[in-house]
């Protein structure tokens, strides 16, 4: 470590406060409880649907409460999947740029996963 | 990245073992950390022993007795040695407690001492707790008031006295701090365990009018929410204190806030 | 900003230095005022002298919050009448009985009438006292302490945060001193006081342990609050950190100290750890007894019972140990109950000791009695001061003749208010009083960034010689050894009871120990925190003060509150109502006494003067 002769509580003040944190907080607690719902209302679905062929099942998931359902689910996963591993990241991950590469290829991957999910349910859903 | 494995020049190597006392039949093995930065040699293991019968039951009596007629070349901290000051703060058979409160006999096989660990060292035992220290500072351990003064004392019901039990008795040993592994991944940035409990000790006191300001600066990705309720601090807390609640409690009401 | 020295290294101009061939580099600093020690004391003067702008620094071997004040457990004497009647001429009463009639009554006037103000302050800077049912702060009763001038009922005067009094004003005060942006040299060891030719003090110099290097601090004014010596007993109370080092810095300086044969032993340290249990206990309704189950106490002291003041608890207690009625296995220790108090009781108000009595006796204090004895505890002596805590230095004729630029405070002081014997939780009042006292005297008198007049090259640099020696003491004897002879010596020959043949023979045994100091050995030769080095410079100050105790208590052929003669048993007012002074001379290994009135007269006419009478309880 080379020689710092800032003070200690230069060191301990730095940035100083975000003024922030207390919302993504909420937001984890948030989409954690709605996840368990939205996890059972999965497991009904999946009940649902084993044993029904191709189309019935078809049907079923493009049935608008079941497919917003589904997308909720979507949403609330990957929100929950991206602002933890925002954490993760910045738990561990400690140069500046790398840092923000990571964080931006997380928001990018999320969205990726989220975009893909509900096109996929879209097709189910509107398609022919 | 986090550094996973100790840098070359803090690898530990095998010391020296120093001579079994004469006629003792109860002996314990001290294996003591021991590091000279001058001599600008890797820190080593030395292996002390300690005739039980003749000797304290603590751990620091085990480290008194060492220095005093093994070799008194070792450095730790020590000041009460009754568990109210805080100085011997160190990592014993690998959990972080204060010597002078910590039975040798409760400790199974030889007893290994080091430093609270992730922390830079000075010598042996000691650790560099400045940033410690300013960040303790940082979180501005005094009442604040904008009413004036009474005449006689700011009251306070015994309610409002008790909500501080398990917070005010805080002795900043940072034996929380140093067994965190949040606090070892970003010591600049999170304030760790003790600054936090100490941080709710005036948030809690009714008498404070700056809670405020003190949530505000808080209220930071790092400073509070790297917390991630491991929960080492509370294992550890050699008073039995439970920092880690205190900091849920400084996210309830940084939570509350809001609605 | 605390430790922020640490990182700012050499920023002060250096001056080369050599002794015994080697050269060391001094680095200087210039401050208004200087202030060693961070306790209760050290903190309260720092607090003081930043707000009055002066530029102020605190030289503390320890970190703050590690002095000995956090030990303090049951609480702040003060006469706020909270839990009934009380007034501080009362407390004035009990102080001066306390103490014997030595005490001082213009200073114990000041700190009784100071004492409240003082309480306030601390509550108002945010320390979490115990409350009462109308949001006040808890009083409890203490030994000694009584109303209506002795004649009323106990009274509740002692402030308390549960048991933890002490810690809970430390930390309260060390963040005062952080609010006011006070400058700390944490780890710093003081070596000498830096003296000017006309006795004035002028600035200290120290040792830092994280580096070992060298540096002079001139001052308008040094504070000296470095706490009590009682690590000269084998078994005491005290932290391994009470040695004295300001006694001993103002005996080099070729100034005295003061009453030093007075040493208190609290009657209840845990039995063979030294612990203290405080007296809060049997404030909150605690007893002793023997191994018959007697509480003895009613015997010694029919009014105060076990709430009789500490020198004639730990006397009794010893009586009845000698007497074949101690409890346990050698029936060499007294039991102390607070079981029948019951457990919410206990977690409220005594929740430290608690745990204290279990971790170091194994004892549940709510199904069985604490074993006990006597412990080394508080010195009443010191250095000896005014009650605006300047040092006083007698000189042509004058015995009270103040050192100019000096000061002390808290136990390293003697203003005297304790006089012969301290009443319980008079302590921490005298801690922030006399460091208010010291600050405000200092302020008054001092200019905020005034000049400093020219000092010698070498001032004060004498001490460095000793410290050299020190570093490379190549003789038999290791620290330990020295200190353990020491502290057995005076634990066998200077204890709770004395006779003139037994200190006498005592004062021969610590003169040969502290010859030993000749031939000392020191193993580590490093600079970066070298313990067995400062252990050393600790052991030469403890030896200094054990000398001075041990020579002061041979002289003294009166019985006298904490100092009891088994051969001359009585008060001797005619002949000892007087100071005893101390002066050392430290390369004779000796020490010389004098002695200097007592203060018959008190500080205002608001209070009369308190005659001496016969102290029962």
């Amino acid at each position: 470590m080379s020689k710092t002769f800032q003070t200690p509580l230069r060191r301990a003040r730095s940035r100083g406060s975000a003024h922030e944190g207390a919302g993504h907080f909420w937001a984890q607690r948030l989409t954690a409880v709605l996840s368990i719902v939205l996890t059972l209302f999965l497991v009904v679905l999946a009940i649902a649907l084993a044993g029904r062929d191709h189309a019935a099942a078809r049907a079923l998931v493009a049935n608008p409460f079941i497919a917003t359902g589904i997308a909720a689910t979507a949403v609330v996963f990957v929100w929950h999947m991206m602002i933890g591993m925002q954490v993760i990241i910045e738990d561990y991950v400690h140069g500046p740029l790398v840092k923000a590469g990571l964080l931006m290829a997380n928001v990018l991957f999320s969205g990726l996963v989220l975009f893909l999910t509900l096109a996929a349910l879209g097709k189910i859903a509107f398609g022919a | 990245m986090v550094q996973f494995t100790l840098p070359k020049n803090s690898k530990v190597r095998t010391g020296k073992t120093w001579p079994k006392p004469e006629g003792a039949t109860r002996i314990k093995e001290f294996r003591i950390y021991r590091f000279d930065p001058e001599t600008g040699e890797n820190p080593r293991l030395d292996t002390y022993f300690v005739d039980l019968d003749d000797c304290g039951p603590m751990v620091l009596h085990g480290l008194l007795k060492i220095k005093d007629e093994v070799d008194s070349t070792l450095a730790f901290r020590r000041s009460c040695r009754e568990g109210i000051c805080g100085s011997c703060a160190m990592n014993i058979a690998g959990e972080n407690a204060l010597a002078c409160i910590t039975a040798m006999e409760d400790i199974k096989g030889p007893v290994t001492v080091y430093p609270l660990p992730h922390m830079q060292v000075v010598k042996d035992l000691v650790p560099d707790l400045t940033l410690l220290y300013a960040q303790h500072r940082l979180i501005e351990p005094w009442l604040k008031t904008d009413t004036p003064a009474p005449d006689r004392e700011w009251r306070q019901s015994k309610d409002d006295r008790k909500k501080l039990d398990g917070l005010y008795e805080c002795i900043l040993c940072f034996c929380c701090a140093t067994s965190c592994p949040s606090y070892w991944w970003n010591a600049e940035r999170y304030l760790g365990p003790a600054v936090l409990l100490q941080a709710y000790r005036w948030i809690a006191d009714s008498r404070d009018e700056a809670v405020d300001e003190r949530l505000d600066e808080l209220e930071d990705p790092f400073r509070l929410y790297r917390c991630h309720t491991i929960m080492n601090c509370v294992r550890v807390c050699p008073k039995g204190l439970n920092p880690a609640k205190a900091i849920a409690a400084i996210k309830e009401d940084l939570a509350l806030r809001r609605f | 900003m605390a430790g922020s020295s640490k990182t700012i290294e050499g920023a002060g101009p250096v001056t080369p230095f050599e002794t015994a061939g080697r050269a060391y580099h001094i680095n200087e600093h210039e401050y208004d005022v200087v202030i060693i020690g961070a306790g209760g004391a050290g903190l309260r003067a720092v607090v003081g002298c930043a707000e009055a702008g002066l530029k102020t620094a605190c030289l503390t071997k320890v970190f703050p919050t590690r002095s000995h004040t956090v030990a303090a457990q049951g609480g702040i004497a003060a006469s706020l009448g909270n839990m009934g009647p009380d007034h501080w001429r009362w407390h004035m009463y009990d102080t001066v009985k306390g103490s014997d009639w030595l005490g001082d009554q213009d200073a114990i006037e000041y700190l009784v009438r100071e004492a409240p103000r003082a309480v306030i302050e601390l509550e108002h800077w945010g320390t979490p006292f115990s409350r009462t049912e109308e949001g006040r702060i808890y009083q409890r009763p203490f030994g000694g302490m009584t109303t209506e001038f002795g004649e009323g009922p106990p009274a509740q005067r002692t402030c308390a945060a549960a048991d933890r009094t002490g810690h809970a004003m430390l930390h309260t005060l060390y963040g005062q001193a952080l609010r006011h942006g006070a400058e700390f040299f944490i780890e710093y060891f003081a070596l000498d006081l830096i003296m000017d030719d006309e006795g004035a003090c002028r600035g200290v110099t120290a040792l830092c342990m994280e580096d070992g290097s060298i540096h002079r601090f001139r001052a308008h004014a040094v504070i000296l609050a470095t706490g009590g010596y009682n690590r000269v007993y084998f078994s005491c109370t005290s932290a391994h950190i009470c040695t004295g080092d300001g006694n001993a810095m103002v005996m080099r300086a070729g100034l005295p100290v003061q009453d030093m044969e007075f040493v208190q032993f609290h009657p209840t340290g845990i039995y063979g750890a030294g612990m203290l249990i405080t007296e809060g206990v049997r404030g909150e309704g605690g007893y002793l007894t023997n191994a018959f189950g007697e509480r003895f106490m009613e015997r010694y002291a029919p009014h105060a019972k076990d709430l009789a003041s500490r020198d004639v608890v730990s006397r009794a207690m010893t009586i009845e140990i000698r007497e074949g009625r101690g409890v346990g296995k050698n029936k060499d220790h007294i039991y102390l109950h607070l079981d029948h108090l019951g457990a919410d009781v206990i977690a409220e108000r005594l929740p430290g000791i608690a745990e204290s009595a279990k971790i170091f006796a194994g004892v549940d204090v709510t199904r069985e009695p604490i074993p006990v004895l006597p412990t080394a505890h508080y010195n009443m002596g010191g250095i000896p001061t005014n009650y605006h805590g300047e040092v006083i230095n007698p000189k042509d004729g004058d015995p009270d003749a103040v050192a100019p630029g000096l000061f002390a405070a808290g136990e390293a002081a003697c203003a005297s208010v304790h006089g012969a014997n301290r009443l319980g939780s008079n302590s921490l009042t005298d801690i922030v009083v006399f460091g208010r006292a010291a600050a405000q005297r200092a302020a008054a008198t001092i200019t905020p960034g005034a000049a400093h007049k020219p000092l010698a090259k070498d001032a004060g640099l004498e001490g460095l010689e000793r410290l050299d020696a020190l570093r490379f003491a190549d003789g038999g004897t290791p620290v330990s050894q020295l200190r353990l002879a020491m502290q057995k010596a005076m634990q066998h020959y200077c204890s709770v009871f004395r006779t003139g043949e037994s200190l006498n023979e005592g004062v021969e045994k610590i003169r040969e120990v502290w010859k030993g100091l000749d031939d000392v050995r020191i193993n580590d030769r490093s600079l970066i925190w070298n313990t067995d080095l400062v252990e050393a410079l600790e052991l030469s100050n403890l030896l200094m003060n054990a000398a001075a105790t041990i020579h002061s208590a041979a002289e003294r052929t009166e019985s006298r509150g904490a100092h009891a003669r088994e051969d001359y048993p009585e008060r001797d007012d005619a002949n000892w109502m007087k100071h005893t002074l101390a002066w050392a001379d430290f390369e004779g290994r000796k020490t010389r006494l004098d002695y200097r009135p007592v203060h018959t007269f008190t500080l205002t006419d608001e209070a009369e003067y308190i005659e001496p009478k016969k102290r029962v309880y």
